[in-house]
């Protein structure tokens, strides 16, 4: 049993890991199963990618990086909106439009800067293990704006999951609350980027509430069970990289794909079996 | 006359590892043409030495002095683990008549063009086929032979372990091009770079190019600056003289002037790896058993990482410029920095 909990007992770094994948995993967890059920994994992508030249043109001017790749989220969120609403363009195409235009800015700004190299790896798999204490601030900032905007409009962010036409039926008005969810992606990859990469943050969106969404059918259930293999997750990869000498958001990451391929397969087994059909 | 072109850059490696990897490719290829950069000056009738990186450009520099144009393809201070060669850059070593390279993987996206270019017939020079190399995991793992007190000895078994393990993780996966063979790090010894150095007068010699007496004065210049580095380094204690480094960038310095390297940030010789949990943890151990006061750290290195780290361990921290040529473009200012910022920090 020591060798599980004795290395986060013995060294600060870790602990401060573990608080930040727990943050990253409950944030993920409410963003992600919205993320998963509405099918929105592009768009969350596409920011992870387009947070990039912000971040890299903040670091060259001195500013946060934080406040980079929150321009930059804007700028991808914004551009998508005015493509999608001024064309008949669908919102793939914006999405991949803008993607690729910002990853590719973001190369050339990484690329004629010198002092800019050693953060790119930064900028795209996080410090797992630097975290310091103002990441952490952020970050529970972050877990708390998500569940508060969650808890006040879950009404309409459940009509916009499984019925999209009922939400105007029902008089939200379903555009702006799809921005809202926008909002909530952007800020969760914004906040998040600094812990477990740009990259990676995307995997903790997608994996653990994909797990969700594969045992339960009830919004609420799925995000919790989100939250938990998100947890786990961290924790398991954690320790991976403790044990193992593994490069640590990879761990973490990993692990959460795995543990969806597992339940994915023991589902599908478990439908064949009992022939369940739903 | 001789001219130094710093080449345009494109510096994607760490993009390439992603699943982004086409994308990025094709973008690079737009870039390129996109900046076109600086056309290079070799004129036709003079032979053209091609270096790879900054720091062994400048000591070829002094070897080859007017007897030919010297290029340095990666700009100064770019981290050579993961720069990128520009269409531009491979017409370059293609047209050259002689290629010096580091070796022993240090320019591991470069190695393919030269490698393209050595089969249509340019001379190549691999600096490190002329030193004694230093096997992968015996960078942390060099003693002065003094005192092998049980405890180390643990500690260094423990970590030539998860170095080898590490290698053989990492061998043909994400991290391909992790150096396999030993540390290409042989700059931080002027002792080495002396011995490349009459190497490669006889190299030059071979193709052509006499460059007179400049191989022996250059060599005895640097042995000269050994000397300096001696003195520079010489009230330094010698139970003071322990190292924790970034990657493992300092164990040719290490061995040449006896200092133990216990630990580093990333055990590992390239910059491309990542930090893991459990070699932090290991380290901070080491830290605390060997009197550790400071970490060296450099270009590459995660500093968010090793700050967390510094901190925990209550050890400060020091920037080396292990991959730079300072500001006068010598490899003499370069080494004495470095010694006698390792100097001071061990001093105080």
């Amino acid at each position: 049993m020591g060798n599980f909990v004795r290395p986060f007992l013995d060294n600060e770094f870790l602990q401060r890991a573990f608080l930040a994948g727990v943050l990253v995993s409950l944030t993920c967890a409410v963003v992600g199963t919205y993320v998963v059920l509405r099918g929105m994994a592009f768009i969350g992508d596409a920011l992870a990618h387009g947070v990039l030249p912000g971040v890299a043109g903040a670091l060259m001017i001195g500013m946060p990086a934080m406040a980079g790749a929150a321009v930059g989220a804007a700028v991808m969120i914004g551009g998508v909106g005015l493509i999608t609403s001024r064309s008949k363009l669908s919102n793939d195409t914006a999405i991949g439009l803008l993607f690729i235009g910002l990853l590719a800015l973001g190369v050339l700004m990484v690329s004629s800067a010198d002092s800019l190299t050693g953060d790119l790896e930064a900028i795209l798999f996080g410090q797992f293990l630097g975290v310091n204490n103002s990441d952490l601030v952020a970050q529970s900032i972050a877990l708390c704006f998500v569940v508060i905007v969650a808890v006040v409009a879950s009404r309409p962010f459940l009509l916009l999951c499984f019925d999209a036409d009922l939400v105007s039926a029902m008089g939200y008005r379903a555009a702006w609350y799809h921005r809202l969810m926008l909002l909530l992606i952007a800020a969760t990859v914004v906040v998040s980027f600094q812990t477990v990469g740009a990259l990676l943050v995307f995997g903790m969106l997608l994996a653990p509430a994909g797990v969700g969404a594969l045992i339960s059918k009830r919004i609420g259930t799925m995000m919790l069970w989100a939250a938990v293999v998100g947890v786990v997750s961290t924790y398991v990869g954690l320790m991976a990289s403790y044990h193992f000498s593994w490069a640590a958001g990879a761990s973490v990451v990993l692990t959460a794909v795995t543990i969806f391929f597992v339940v994915f397969t023991a589902v599908s087994i478990r439908r064949s079996v009992v022939g369940d059909r739903s | 006359m001789r001219t130094i072109i710093i080449a345009n850059m494109m510096n994607l490696n760490k993009l390439h590892n992603l699943a982004i990897r086409p994308i990025v490719g094709a973008l690079a290829s737009v870039a390129v043409v996109a900046c076109g950069g600086g056309e290079p000056s070799t004129s036709p009738d003079r032979p053209s030495v091609v270096v790879t990186y900054s720091i062994l450009g400048a000591v070829v520099s002094d070897v080859v002095g007017d007897a030919a144009d010297v290029v340095v393809l990666m700009p100064n201070g770019i981290d050579p683990h993961e720069w990128e060669p520009s269409a531009k850059d491979i017409e370059l070593l293609n047209n050259a008549d002689l290629i010096v390279s580091n070796g022993l993987d240090l320019e591991g996206n470069v190695m393919e063009a030269i490698e393209a270019a050595e089969k249509d017939g340019v001379a190549v020079f691999h600096a490190t086929d002329h030193i004694e190399v230093i096997e992968f995991g015996a960078g942390g793992d060099v003693h002065g032979d003094e005192e092998p007190h049980a405890e180390d000895e643990v500690v260094t078994a423990d970590s030539v372990v998860t170095t080898e393990a590490k290698a053989e993780d990492e061998h043909g996966d994400e991290h391909g091009d992790e150096h396999a063979d030993g540390d290409p790090h042989f700059w931080t010894s002027p002792v080495e770079m002396a011995a490349v150095v009459e190497a490669l007068g006889v190299a030059l010699a071979d193709i052509g190019i006499d460059t007179g007496d400049r191989a022996a004065m250059t060599k005895e210049s640097l042995l000269n600056t050994d000397q300096e580095v001696r003195d520079l380094i010489a009230d330094i204690p010698a139970e003071s003289r322990i190292l924790v480094t970034g990657h493992e960038s300092l164990g040719y310095f290490a061995h040449e002037y006896e200092f133990e390297v216990v630990g580093a940030v990333i055990p590992s010789f390239s910059s491309e790896a990542e930090a893991s949990a459990g070699d932090l943890a290991t380290l901070k151990e080491t830290i605390a058993d060997e009197g550790v006061s400071v970490i060296f750290t450099e270009m590459g290195t995660s500093p968010d990482v090793v700050e967390a780290l510094a901190a925990e361990a209550k050890v400060s921290v020091v920037e080396l410029s292990t991959h730079f040529l300072p500001e006068d473009g010598t490899y003499k200012t370069f080494i004495l920095q470095l010694a006698s910022m390792i100097s001071v920090a061990l001093q105080t």
